[in-house]
């Protein structure tokens, strides 16, 4: 199985007349896409984040899913991704404590007798 | 009118009546005022109004035409209290108030991008753009010379992107059209896409990548010495490999700013990931209006 789709069987397809890789078009983007959504939709429900580090559990929790995601999506996207998936997750939560650390705060000085403009 | 004022307005009309009198002390008037001394009580105010019209009529520095013709003691009582203060005059006081402040603010955000567009011109070198020389579709050599003359919007990425340059390109088709209808002279705008990964991206992978988004858009293309130039020249952050096997699989990390560079080849403007289409569009519009308000040239052919 070729990493990628495009590139399964016929080689002469990856590669433009002028020496140049082709590059994944519209449908083969919209393919891996889809792939990966269904990929995240399992890892949510069997409470995975890290599809790197938590490799072989996915792998045996969502292996249909792997196969499908790594199927439609060549290698250096599927770790992309992954790794989006994680840092995605942080930010949001960096996001949320700052926002639950302003309220508090506001809080605090409203007790204290301070009124916002 | 509350008491208050109307005493105030009474007082005020009796005092320009007075005035108006003892300005004008020709002896006519004069005997006008005894002669209407010795006239009988029923006959008096038609001596007044006709001693009135005389003042008025022979006040020329001051008088207007509404005024010549109020003739009853009911018109010019009326126009006596309010004073110059009408509803008209209101109207116009406020419109003129409004349609400064609006024309205020307006050239205040022109003044305002016009000193950041000088800004970043400065006396030497512009800061971010500059001379580059790559390969256009056709693999013909292509300069920053043929960008100057027109508004150049510029991207760099890759075409094994993602997810993030597909999506820029979308919105940069977006705006491609809406800046297109605006203009009504798609020429004096130039979309480009510079490639950072001049390796796997030839003029003909590109041509096909580019024709899914947007048939406008130039793709540039060149040696890698000639894309690492170019990247520091719009401070691009590159990190294409540089010895890559064939067939290796790669990423590449790039800046993901669209530069909106005026045509004199200056950077005016950075387009990034929080600009809608619209927001782009109207941004780049502005800039456009202002250079041909000010009447400098552009190229359309």
């Amino acid at each position: 199985m070729g990493w990628l789709p495009w590139s399964s069987g016929d080689s002469s397809k990856t590669t433009a007349s002028d020496g140049g890789r082709i590059a994944p078009d519209r449908t083969s983007r919209a393919r891996c896409w889809e792939g990966r959504d269904l990929f995240f939709a399992c890892l949510d429900k069997n409470d995975i984040l890290d599809g790197i580090k938590e490799d072989g559990k996915a792998r045996q929790k969502c292996a249909k899913e792997v196969a499908e995601f790594e199927e439609a999506c060549s290698k250096s996207w599927v770790k992309y991704f992954k790794e989006k998936r994680v840092m995605e997750y942080n930010r949001d939560k960096t996001i949320e404590r700052i926002q639950k650390e302003d309220a508090d705060k506001v809080k605090e000085l409203k007790s204290n007798g301070w009124v916002s403009k | 009118m509350p008491a208050p004022m109307r005493l105030a307005n009474g007082l005020l009309t009796r005092a320009i009546r007075t005035a108006a009198i003892e300005s004008a002390p020709t002896q006519r008037l004069l005997r006008n005022t005894s002669q209407c001394r010795a006239y009988t009580q029923a006959q008096r105010p038609r001596c007044e109004q006709s001693m009135r019209s005389m003042i008025t009529s022979q006040n020329h520095f001051s008088t207007s035409a509404i005024l010549e013709k109020q003739k009853t003691m009911g018109q010019l009582r009326q126009r006596n209290t309010t004073g110059p203060f009408s509803w008209k005059a209101a109207l116009l006081f406020v419109l003129t108030g409004a349609g400064m402040m609006l024309y205020f603010r307006v050239e205040k955000a022109r003044l305002e991008r016009k000193r950041m567009t000088e800004m970043s011109k400065g006396v030497g070198k512009p800061k971010v753009g500059g001379p580059f020389v790559l390969k256009d579709l056709e693999g013909k050599e292509f300069t920053d010379e043929q960008l100057k003359g027109k508004y150049s919007f510029v991207y760099f990425g890759f075409t094994h992107c993602p997810d993030i340059c597909p999506d820029e390109l979308d919105k940069m088709a977006e705006i491609i059209e809406m800046v297109k209808d605006s203009t009504k002279d798609e020429k004096l705008f130039q979309p480009v896409f510079i490639t950072c990964d001049p390796v796997r991206d030839t003029p003909e992978v590109l041509r096909d990548y580019l024709a899914e988004f947007h048939t406008g858009i130039v793709g540039l293309t060149g040696t890698y010495e000639q894309i690492k130039n170019v990247c520091k020249q719009y401070r691009v952050y590159f990190s294409t490999p540089k010895d890559v096997k064939p067939g290796e699989d790669y990423l590449v990390d790039h800046s993901i700013y669209f530069y909106l560079m005026d045509p004199d080849g200056d950077f005016v403007e950075c387009i990034g990931r929080q600009d809608t289409p619209k927001s782009a569009a109207s941004v780049i519009l502005e800039h456009i209006n202002d250079w041909k308000r000010e009447g400098k040239p552009l190229k359309t052919e």
